[in-house]
């Protein structure tokens, strides 16, 4: 093979342009109308929120991106994120935002939205569902860290019955329900 | 008896430095080069930063009793202005303090002292016109390109004998101790600027212009309408930094258009019903209190898209399909409008550099710049030459209106 047989790829994919009349106009208010989310119009996109998260350098979309894309109405691309999932909920960015954007609490509501339309990743519901399965996430196991601190093998008293069965009448229960 | 001073341009800067200059007591010679004071305050329906109109003189004149508006008494009922509109001052000579200038004065087809509005000119021939219901000097101008033989059946018909076709344009050459240069400024009509096709697609125009469709007094009676049909605007996208901060063109940043696009933005959406609109921007710079005007916009649901315009492709529907590139999102993003609003530069009106030059002044990016730049003094351009208002650079009223105050402070303490 020479040199000149070589070529540019063409682009794997032609890139549309994201059209903007295809979008929710109402999904800047529905957020501003849940809890904690009437300041979200404030924000001017200075991005302090990205700066301010421990995590946000592995994102997609950063927190000053989500929330944009909350404004333009790309409520289908926010809900579906992963990223308002993992978030860690540290509240380093509504902290810092300096427009008193509530941008933790407003990705709260965005779960919640998402949760509504049973848009949430598996391993979410993974967890949920070992929750109601176990009736906690973490379970206290005999191990020799408990013996080395003289401690008895089961945690004395610990009972997962009850709560368990409340989590089954809450909105945990309905999103694992469908699975069982 | 001390010679008068010479004001050039009588926008809100140039009359607020003359009628202060005669209140004082000095003579003073007031020249502008159009029919009409005021200049481009004129032209902007509601003014920031109080949202007040300019339509005090259409709104006194319903109340009884109230038939002179303020600036009628302050301007030409005022004996120490002599007001010479149509004119313009062609050469200066002298040394400072006794200046010559000599004034080219247009004809004075009309004598504002004489005509009372009444209309009936505009009806017998279209050479007539009323600028605005409140322009100063009250009365109509005439246009001799115009002419026809309806011109003169108004001629013999004026009530007041208001009219005089014949008259012809005059030169004269007055003394005066100081110069205020009060010549403001000039909006760019980006016609060069090919991609947005201004000048050739009539849905795309200039802040300047959407402030005279959204004037209540306009064609439309304040509706939104499209230049190319007149129908309802539903859309509107506006972009700034047209012609600003861009070395091929003005390396400065026009100051208040991010302000008075963030004012017209709200108004569209605050007051015309329904109507959308996205601003595509490099920064916004609404400084000192006008942040106000940013707030507000957000709050109502004006979009804001921050980078730049890739692509404008008019339809045949007269809408215009626009492609932005959002810097933010590093995302393309495809938008239909109605009307394409261009935040164009304010540039240094027509004359500038050649009355910088005849006067040995700085030129600060073709404006007139202070004497001396480390000084503090940014009005005093010269030797007995003062600048106040939009002529040092972009500035918004009540700037002009400050700086014209402290040109007359200076040339008040300069003859104690
Ligand atoms: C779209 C738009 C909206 C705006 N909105 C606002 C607002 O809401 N609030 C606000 O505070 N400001 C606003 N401004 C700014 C405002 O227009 C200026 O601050 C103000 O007009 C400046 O007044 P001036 O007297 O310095 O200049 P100008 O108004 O430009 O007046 C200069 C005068 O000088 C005359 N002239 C020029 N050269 C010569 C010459 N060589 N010989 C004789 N006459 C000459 C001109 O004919 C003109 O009448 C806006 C500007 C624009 C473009
Ligand atoms: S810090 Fe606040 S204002 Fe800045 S981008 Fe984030 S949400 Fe918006
Ligand atoms: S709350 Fe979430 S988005 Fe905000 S800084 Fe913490 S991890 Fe980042
Ligand atoms: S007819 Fe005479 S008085 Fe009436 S508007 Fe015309 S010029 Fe003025
Ligand atoms: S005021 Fe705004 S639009 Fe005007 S030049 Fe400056 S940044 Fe650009």
């Amino acid at each position: 093979m020479t040199e000149t047989e070589e070529k540019a790829d063409p682009p794997a994919v032609m890139i549309e342009p994201i059209d903007i009349s295809k979008l929710d106009p109402d999904f800047r208010e529905g957020i501003r109308s849940m809890p904690n989310g009437e300041e979200l119009s404030a924000c001017f996109a200075c991005s302090t929120c990205t700066a301010a998260c421990p995590i946000a350098n592995t994102w997609k979309y950063k927190p000053h991106q989500l929330i944009r894309m909350i404004l333009l109405g790309m409520r289908e691309e926010v809900l579906s994120s992963e990223e308002i999932w993992l978030c860690l909920t540290c509240f380093e960015c509504q902290e810092r935002c300096p427009q008193n954007v509530r941008v933790t609490d407003i990705f709260f509501d965005c779960k919640n939205l998402a949760a509504e339309e049973s848009m949430i990743p598996d391993s979410i519901v993974g967890l949920a569902k070992e929750l109601l399965d176990k009736g906690q996430l973490y379970v206290v196991t005999a191990d020799w860290e408990r013996e080395d601190m003289d401690l008895e093998p089961e945690v004395p008293g610990l009972s997962t019955e009850e709560f368990k069965a409340i989590l089954k009448g809450t909105r945990t229960g309905r999103i694992v329900g469908g699975d069982e | 008896m001390s010679d008068p001073v010479l004001v050039i341009g009588a926008g809100v800067a140039g009359l607020t430095a003359a009628t202060q200059l005669a209140d004082s007591g000095i003579r003073t010679v007031l020249v502008d080069r159009l029919p009409i004071v005021g200049g481009n305050a004129m032209d902007l329906y509601k003014a920031f930063p109080t949202d007040d109109c300019f339509y005090c003189f259409e709104g006194s004149r319903s109340r009884p009793g109230i038939r002179k508006c303020f600036y009628r008494s302050a301007i030409l009922d005022q004996p120490n202005i002599e007001l010479k509109v149509n004119a313009e001052v062609t050469e200066i000579s002298g040394s400072p303090g006794k200046f010559q200038a000599k004034l080219s004065v247009g004809s004075q087809y009309i004598d504002s002292k004489k005509c009372i509005m009444c209309g009936l000119c505009i009806e017998r021939s279209n050479a007539f016109s009323l600028p605005s219901p409140q322009c100063q000097p009250q009365a109509v101008i005439y246009d001799p390109e115009l002419s026809d033989e309806g011109a003169k059946k108004a001629e013999e018909e004026c009530p007041t004998k208001a009219i005089n076709l014949g008259a012809q344009s005059s030169e004269e050459t007055v003394q005066v101790s100081d110069i205020v240069i009060a010549t403001g400024y000039h909006e760019m009509k980006p016609v060069s600027i090919d991609e947005y096709g201004y000048g050739k697609i009539p849905n795309v125009v200039t802040q300047l212009e959407l402030a005279q469709i959204l004037d209540p007094n306009g064609k439309s009676g304040g509706a939104l309408v499209r230049p190319s049909d007149d129908g309802q605007v539903k859309r509107v996208m506006m972009v700034q930094c047209v012609g600003s901060r861009d070395e091929n063109y003005y390396p400065f940043c026009s100051k208040i258009c991010c302000v008075y696009a963030l004012k017209h933005a709200n108004i569209i959406v605050l007051e015309r019903d329904g109507t959308q609109v996205t601003v595509v921007y490099m920064d916004i710079r609404t400084y000192d209190r006008h942040e106000r005007y940013y707030r507000v916009a957000r709050d109502a649901g004006v979009r804001f898209v921050r980078g730049r315009v890739s692509r404008l492709e008019a339809c045949e529907d007269g809408t215009l399909d626009i492609i932005a590139y959002d810097s933010l999102l590093d995302k393309y993003l495809k938008f239909n409008v109605d009307l394409f609003v261009l935040s164009s530069a304010l540039e240094p009106p027509k004359g500038s550099a050649e009355l910088i030059k005849s006067l040995g002044l700085h030129s600060a990016s073709g404006f007139v710049g202070p004497a001396d730049s480390t000084s503090e003094n940014e009005v005093v351009a010269g030797d007995h030459v003062y600048v106040c208002g939009a002529a040092t650079g972009p500035a918004e009223i009540p700037e002009s209106v400050t700086q014209a105050r402290a040109v007359v402070s200076m040339i008040l303490q300069s003859r104690k």
